[in-house]
């Protein structure tokens, strides 16, 4: 009986210390004020398509991969702690998904974030917010519900769009956005 | 038996054995000569070591043989090595906490292929950011017009760019 206990003392701090990695990582992003809590909508629409989550680190490096070709590209990087992105395909139940978008934006504009760009439209609902601390910017979130996709980016860390769209083009993008 | 005897017997056992020098065989048999108790202790030994001599060995069974000689195997395996043991237990989970903390100390090395992968989802990540600003500069040209969408996007960078460029202020 004894040793059953400690067998199990034994497998359960394996276990424990094993995890603790994974958790340091989503901590590392949880703790940063650019970081936006987007709930789960696998509840209705299953498994997001697209899940995206890149920690500092993970970003420091494509930062240095990047240095070479391109110095403006790894300047942008640079500012960046985190990007986070869900994306779920919704067909044309966009119930949960407004439901959900909605209590983001509450939570947004509660904890200090501000309204950017708003598009209202009855299908389609856009929502660029940014968090800015002492002057400084700490992240950025776009949300974007239609009726196919829920989408939610959330980048922390500083991101001029301006130096975006310069950089762009150095990206070999190919998806299909639902956006057009 | 007094310190008299005693040196007597280790020298009557030795006799018996063979070992006892030349010099001291001749000492213990002067000796024996004058005392008739040493020269009895003598024969009695001479004869029960005869005596042992014509003893049989008597072969232990198997069964005793074998279980005398798992003792020192059981002996073994209960002292030696026990996994769960407290202080194997300590050691086992010191190892991975060592390195998990090294791991966590210094940053991994992604490989090359990990690094290209989220180069391309960040890359996704900033096209649907581009595509929003997009879209959310077309919705405004539809409504307001062309130079009235510039406008708002063009502030809207502004404000971002006012406070990048407040931050950079504020660090230099």
């Amino acid at each position: 009986m004894k040793r059953l206990l400690m067998n199990k003392f034994v497998i359960g701090l394996f276990c424990t210390l094993l995890a603790l990695p994974a958790m340091a990582q989503e901590d590392e992003l949880k703790n940063l004020a650019g970081y936006v809590d987007f709930g789960n909508l696998s509840a209705t629409y299953g498994e997001p398509k697209i899940t995206i989550n890149l920690g500092g680190t993970m970003l420091n490096f494509v930062g240095m991969m990047s240095s070479s070709e391109s110095p403006e590209t790894s300047d942008l990087i640079s500012k960046l702690k985190g990007i986070r992105v869900q994306i779920y395909s919704i067909g044309e139940d966009t119930d949960a998904a407004m439901h959900q978008f909605g209590e983001t934006k509450s939570n947004l504009q509660s904890s200090g974030w501000e309204p950017i760009v708003q598009v209202n439209e009855e299908d389609e609902q856009v929502l660029v917010y940014m968090k800015a601390v002492d002057g400084n910017m700490e992240g950025m979130t776009v949300m974007v519900v239609d009726d196919e996709e829920a989408v939610f980016v959330n980048v922390i860390g500083q991101l001029n769009p301006a130096e975006l769209a310069k950089v762009m083009d150095r990206f070999d993008v190919n998806v299909d956005l639902a956006l057009d | 038996m007094n310190e008299y005897d005693d040196k007597w017997e280790d020298h009557i056992n030795a006799l018996l054995d063979g070992e006892l020098s030349a010099g001291d065989a001749d000492l213990l048999k002067a000796q024996a000569s004058d005392d008739r108790e040493l020269a009895r202790a003598i024969v009695e030994a001479y004869q029960l070591h005869r005596a042992m001599d014509q003893l049989n060995v008597e072969r232990a069974p198997r069964s005793l043989t074998k279980r005398l000689n798992a003792i020192p195997r059981e002996h073994r395996s209960a002292s030696a090595f026990t996994l769960f043991q407290p202080r194997w237990a300590m050691a086992l989970a010191v190892i991975p906490l060592i390195v998990i903390t090294v791991s966590l100390m210094r940053p991994d090395t992604p490989s090359a292929s990990e690094i290209a992968k989220a180069r391309q989802e960040m890359a996704i990540a900033f096209a649907y950011i581009d595509k929003a600003a997009v879209l959310t500069g077309r919705e405004i040209e539809s409504t307001v017009g062309q130079t009235m969408a510039n406008a708002v996007t063009g502030s809207v960078n502004k404000v971002i760019q006012s406070e990048n460029l407040t931050s950079k202020e504020k660090k230099a």
